[in-house]
């Protein structure tokens, strides 16, 4: 009965990690010849969502010589400071056949400190990640400062939810049931209430923007998912 | 003035139209909170100058100081690039090199992606191309809501503020009325010529139904500022009947021509002049049989009165 409970679970929050993942690369928009930078994305969920954007629009595209040239310029950067998610990632691409393929390049660092150039990036995306970086602002900064004129930031994270009814029923749920399930399946209450926790003390929706924006950025916006369970916030560089 | 209201009245709607995201065929997407940036020191958070996205960026009269330096400097684009300064330490006034603003690039990048429209049509593919040109990330396309449709869109309102520009210079005093549409028609219709070979797939963009609200201001404008134009100082019903008849002639004539294989598209302006003509005729038409219902039913109200005085009294 509890396999059946948690195979359903986990079934549903594949299928909403895959629709935040989705539109967050819709949003992005994706071209050949991009480079693009994903950070804390070890397992490379974007990064490969990315990839086959690309491949997929290049396809259908008018085939000129030029694009294909372009479609091999494509460089998804996958940035993260856990080697072990790292290697989650290698694995993943080779599994998908993007062993050998020079479009994924997997590399160990810090969000707050970087080791790509000044403007080398056209896109910037960290999902599900800021939240666990000490020090949003050098981030937002270094996010800033790789990306090129035009360039965009786009950052999936768990948000606040304002709406009246759904937000008891959130709280509920986040306080009450997500630890319980930690507890029965992983055996640690505690990393759940702290995760739970965590996703509380992260600044809110507007907030967030605001910090985005002092970072240099502009067009800011954010978009909230299930009712702000999970937002996308974006920014623009000049 | 008139033509000033409706244009605030338009372009902001529009405006935001374009800038407030499309969360309406998502079903999860419940909320959105539109941009709130800090944008230049002149301009509080809301609303951006709604004349920033319309107008021509070297024609920016009205505009503020931003805008003109920014279009400097987005001629100079790469040495604004490297340059580009932090922001906590502006002093507002005294900075010579404002913040390059985004609806400037934007505006930008999509100039420059008319110039590849002829061969690529109103596609993503003429507007990366066109990013590439002015040294913008063609990442900026993302920040479109509605990608080719911000180009289409972005090109009529440069053929409506030059028409504009072109009726205040021009000299049409010496023109009938008719013939004064025509020449404007003429004139507006001939700023699509060179895109001709791809005008029916902007005009099925516009069509679609997320671009056809912001489609049909935009004529809406367009068939304002004609009539305009021409004089006009009609009442209340009539304004409405003219904008929709002359909407109609343009858009008959804007097919027209895209079938029109004739040198210079004469055989165009001679359909246009004749549609024109014949909305006159109807129009003295419709007058005198006004009038004419007028008189009969004053008539006929005289009988009925009579007849009921006569009934009642009798």
């Amino acid at each position: 009965m509890y396999n059946v409970f948690f195979s359903c679970l986990h079934f549903f929050i594949f299928l909403l990690s895959n629709i935040f993942f989705f539109r967050l690369v819709s949003k992005l928009h994706p071209f050949p010849g991009m480079k693009h930078l994903d950070v804390a994305g070890g397992t490379g969920d974007v990064a490969f969502r990315i990839i086959d954007t690309i491949n997929s629009v290049s396809r259908t595209a008018i085939q000129d010589g030029l694009e294909d040239e372009l479609r091999n310029e494509t460089r998804v950067y996958v940035c993260d400071i856990n080697p072990n998610m790292l290697n989650v990632g290698k694995k993943r691409a080779v599994e998908r056949g993007l062993g050998e393929d020079p479009s994924i390049i997997c590399v160990e660092g810090n969000a707050e400190t970087l080791s790509f150039e000044d403007g080398s990036m056209d896109g910037y995306t960290i999902a599900f990640g800021i939240r666990n970086v000490t020090h949003i602002d050098k981030a937002l900064a270094e996010a800033y400062r790789v990306l090129k004129r035009g360039g965009r930031f786009l950052c999936l994270e768990l948000s606040h939810v304002d709406t009246p009814i759904f937000k008891e029923l959130y709280d509920y749920y986040s306080f009450s049931v997500i630890p319980a399930i930690g507890e029965l399946v992983a055996g640690d209450r505690a990393s759940y209430q702290y995760l739970v926790e965590s996703i509380r003390r992260f600044p809110s929706q507007g907030m967030f923007a605001s910090m985005i924006a002092e970072a240099g950025f502009q067009k800011v916006e954010y978009e909230n998912l299930v009712g702000g369970v999970v937002a996308i916030h974006s920014g623009l560089k000049f | 003035m008139y033509r000033s209201v409706v244009k605030c009245l338009f372009v902001l709607p529009s405006y935001i139209n374009n800038t407030n995201r499309h969360f309406v065929f998502s079903p999860i997407i419940t909320s959105n909170y539109s941009h709130f940036s800090t944008d230049s020191n002149t301009q509080p958070l809301s609303p951006p100058n709604p004349n920033n996205y319309q107008l021509h960026p070297e024609i920016k009269a009205s505009s503020s100081s931003s805008s003109s330096s920014s279009s400097s400097s987005s001629s100079s684009s790469t040495a604004e690039g490297a340059a580009s300064p932090h922001y906590e330490t502006h002093s507002s006034k005294e900075e010579q090199r404002q913040r390059v603003e985004y609806q400037d690039e934007q505006a930008c990048v999509l100039r420059a992606s008319l110039h590849h429209v002829v061969r690529l049509g109103w596609t993503e593919a003429a507007m990366i191309k066109g990013a590439r040109d002015v040294r913008v990330s063609p990442s900026i396309i993302g920040s479109f809501p509605r990608k080719e449709a911000a180009l289409v869109e972005f090109f009529m309102d440069d053929c409506l503020q030059r028409l504009i520009d072109i009726i205040d210079s021009e000299e049409l005093g010496n023109l009938i009325p008719s013939e004064r549409i025509s020449k404007l028609v003429q004139i507006r219709l001939e700023m699509q010529a060179p895109y001709i070979s791809k005008w029916p797939q902007a005009l099925s963009i516009q069509s679609q139904p997320l671009n056809i609200t912001t489609s049909f201001k935009q004529r809406a404008m367009l068939v304002d500022e004609i009539w305009h134009a021409v004089g006009d100082q009609a009442s209340d019903i009539d304004w409405y009947l003219k904008r929709t008849i002359l909407g109609g002639i343009y858009s008959a004539s804007e097919v027209y021509m895209l079938t029109d294989n004739s040198p210079d598209f004469r055989d165009t302006w001679a359909f246009l002049d004749r549609r024109v003509k014949d909305a006159f005729d109807l129009g003295k038409t419709l007058q005198e049989a006004k009038y004419l219902a007028e008189a009969v039913g004053a008539g006929m109200g005289n009988s009925v009165q009579g007849f009921m005085r006569r009934v009642f009294q009798g």
